[in-house]
């Protein structure tokens, strides 16, 4: 659901989505766009995030050649996943500023989601890590596709392949990184009942509880009505958009 | 007398709906709205929305159509609403379900906390206490919305019932289903906290009733008309003196000190999020206030004095 999540941002631009960003057939402008020097920031930031996961997934390629095998290939790639999914953060910041025409809300749903499967989930509960390759290869392939879009749309450049390869991988790229995210969470379960993990039970002084067990089911669950909805947004907006190109093409 | 004739067409797809002629030059809104009614049963007129332009604000049902501008033939757009629901109904609903699920967890009803606990009461003052509170609030808001409040809006979508009966409903059980649970955990500070905790609850609950009675007095009966509130003879109406929103003020009030009161967690953080949501409530109908009204007494912030 995060990867689904992040690149359903097809209206709302959850990164440096420029004023084209969402491909806006018409080129209506609701709001002014970013000035100058936002755009040269916002530039910068998606430059560096794409370049971000390219190493991700060249680090992925890589180990999988000196190893020949799938296993232990996420200790390869952990700490630039953490850094460059995490610094993601300030996307909801750009939202909230104004630089870009996002929803806060559903940008910050989107990274929040993607963050909490990082760090509550695999780096919380080290047994989960076997899973996560899975959606690892389909957020990075999502996200190196989605910063381009973003560095392209600001720059008023949009190659038709890239915003071809945003809104037709997802077909495949959602479900395998759902798949991913679902697996992740269900082989931490056990291991998050074992210790007890974030978890806090009555009685105390402050008369709370939380089954972080019980929760992670919850998120499970949650997918079931969240994904189809964020898939067939963006079947829809693929409809709307590529079949806008042919009319926009002579102004690409 | 010169008549009208009046075209009613879909905002969005510019279909012709609906053709009066004859309409008197001094029909309302509302009457347009009947007549309209007439010819599309399903479109009652609370889910009506009649404007000037298709994109434009909806017409109030005051209105008279011979003020609009408009020519001898009016053209009107209209927008379904959706399924509407009264103020009161929702009101109502989201109010008695707190009252009646609290007292569930209170009285242990099975299957909450298991058969031993089957019907036991608690054996902490303040759980009784707590009770007593909560009771009283959402009986007084049920009073208060039968006999006190004025609205200014006959309904709401109806989706919002839901929504809002989720949230209140909700975070009753869930407030509920800790305080009255059987390992609960009396205040650090015992009954001096209690004590301090149920004064805050009162004044806070006296000041908000004080205001919502004052609101009552400043719009006649059946009326819509919109008055700067004024401190009245009522020291907790003074409120007004710095704030837009003092029923706001005391009602955070009010859950902070059952907050404090019951030392629970998801009570403390049930009245975050009531905050949150009146502080929109409260900026909202600020800006509307300096808006309508020239000389608004500058002093005065949404909410709490002096900050927010």
């Amino acid at each position: 659901m995060a990867a689904v999540a992040a690149t359903a941002a097809a209206k709302g631009n959850g990164g440096g989505g420029g004023r084209a960003g969402a491909g806006d057939a018409s080129g209506t402008r609701k709001k002014k766009g970013p000035g100058p020097l936002a755009t040269a920031y916002l530039v910068i930031y998606n430059v560096v995030m794409t370049a971000g996961w390219l190493v991700i997934a060249v680090g992925l390629v890589r180990a999988y050649l000196a190893k020949g095998s799938y296993h232990s290939l996420y200790y390869s790639i952990e700490k630039p996943l953490k850094f460059f999914q995490t610094g993601a953060l300030l996307e909801i910041l750009h939202c909230a500023i104004g630089i870009v025409p996002s929803s806060v809300v559903l940008t910050s749903f989107q990274v929040m989601s993607r963050v909490f499967l990082i760090w509550a989930v695999t780096h919380s509960v080290k047994e989960s890590e076997d899973s996560v390759l899975l959606f690892v290869i389909a957020w990075t392939i999502t996200e190196i596709i989605r910063y381009s879009f973003y560095t392209f749309s600001l720059l008023n450049h949009l190659p038709y392949l890239i915003k071809w390869a945003r809104y037709t991988l997802f077909i495949v790229l959602y479900p395998m990184g759902v798949s991913g995210e679902l697996l992740t969470i269900y082989a931490a379960l056990p291991f998050v009942r074992q210790a007890g993990l974030y978890s806090i039970s009555l009685p105390n002084k402050y008369n709370f509880s939380f089954d972080y067990y019980a929760f992670l089911i919850l998120i499970m669950i949650s997918y079931i009505p969240i994904f189809p909805q964020l898939y067939f947004h963006m079947i829809h907006q693929r409809r709307k958009i590529l079949s806008h190109t042919e009319e926009h093409k002579k102004f690409e | 007398m010169k008549h009208y004739e009046v075209e009613i067409l879909d905002a969005k797809t510019r279909e012709k709906l609906c053709f009066l002629d004859k309409v008197e030059p001094h029909a309302t809104i509302a009457e347009i709205k009947n007549l309209f009614t007439k010819t599309h049963p399903q479109w009652y007129p609370a889910r009506q929305s009649l404007r000037l332009d298709p994109k434009g604000k909806s017409l109030k049902d005051e209105d008279v159509l011979q003020k609009l501008p408009v020519g001898t033939t009016a053209t009107l757009y209209f927008r379904d609403l959706g399924a509407q629901i009264s103020w009161v109904t929702v009101f109502l609903t989201e109010y008695a379900g707190p009252l009646f699920i609290y007292l569930l967890f209170y009285f242990r009803v099975p299957f909450i906390y298991g058969r031993k606990y089957d019907f036991t009461s608690s054996r902490h003052t303040v759980v009784h206490l707590a009770c007593i509170c909560h009771s009283f609030h959402y009986i007084k808001r049920l009073l208060e919305t039968l006999f006190v409040h004025r609205f200014s809006h006959g309904t709401m979508p109806l989706r919002n019932i839901f929504k809002n009966c989720t949230y209140y409903w909700g975070f009753a059980a869930w407030m509920a289903y800790y305080i009255n649970h059987p390992l609960y955990t009396p205040p650090t500070y015992g009954a001096q906290q209690v004590k301090l905790a149920l004064a805050i609850f009162v004044i806070c609950q006296l000041g908000n009733f004080s205001i919502h009675m004052a609101l009552r007095d400043l719009r006649p009966a059946g009326s819509k008309t919109r008055k700067i509130p004024y401190p009245t003879k009522n020291p907790f109406t003074w409120l007004f003196l710095l704030v837009s929103c003092p029923n706001y003020t005391y009602e955070v009030g009010s859950w902070i000190g059952f907050a404090i009161m019951t030392q629970c967690l998801p009570v403390a953080l049930f009245s975050l999020v009531g905050f949150t949501q009146m502080t929109i409530w409260a900026k909202g109908k600020h800006r509307s206030y300096l808006k309508e009204f020239r000389d608004y007494p500058p002093l005065r912030m949404p909410i709490i004095p002096f900050l927010l």
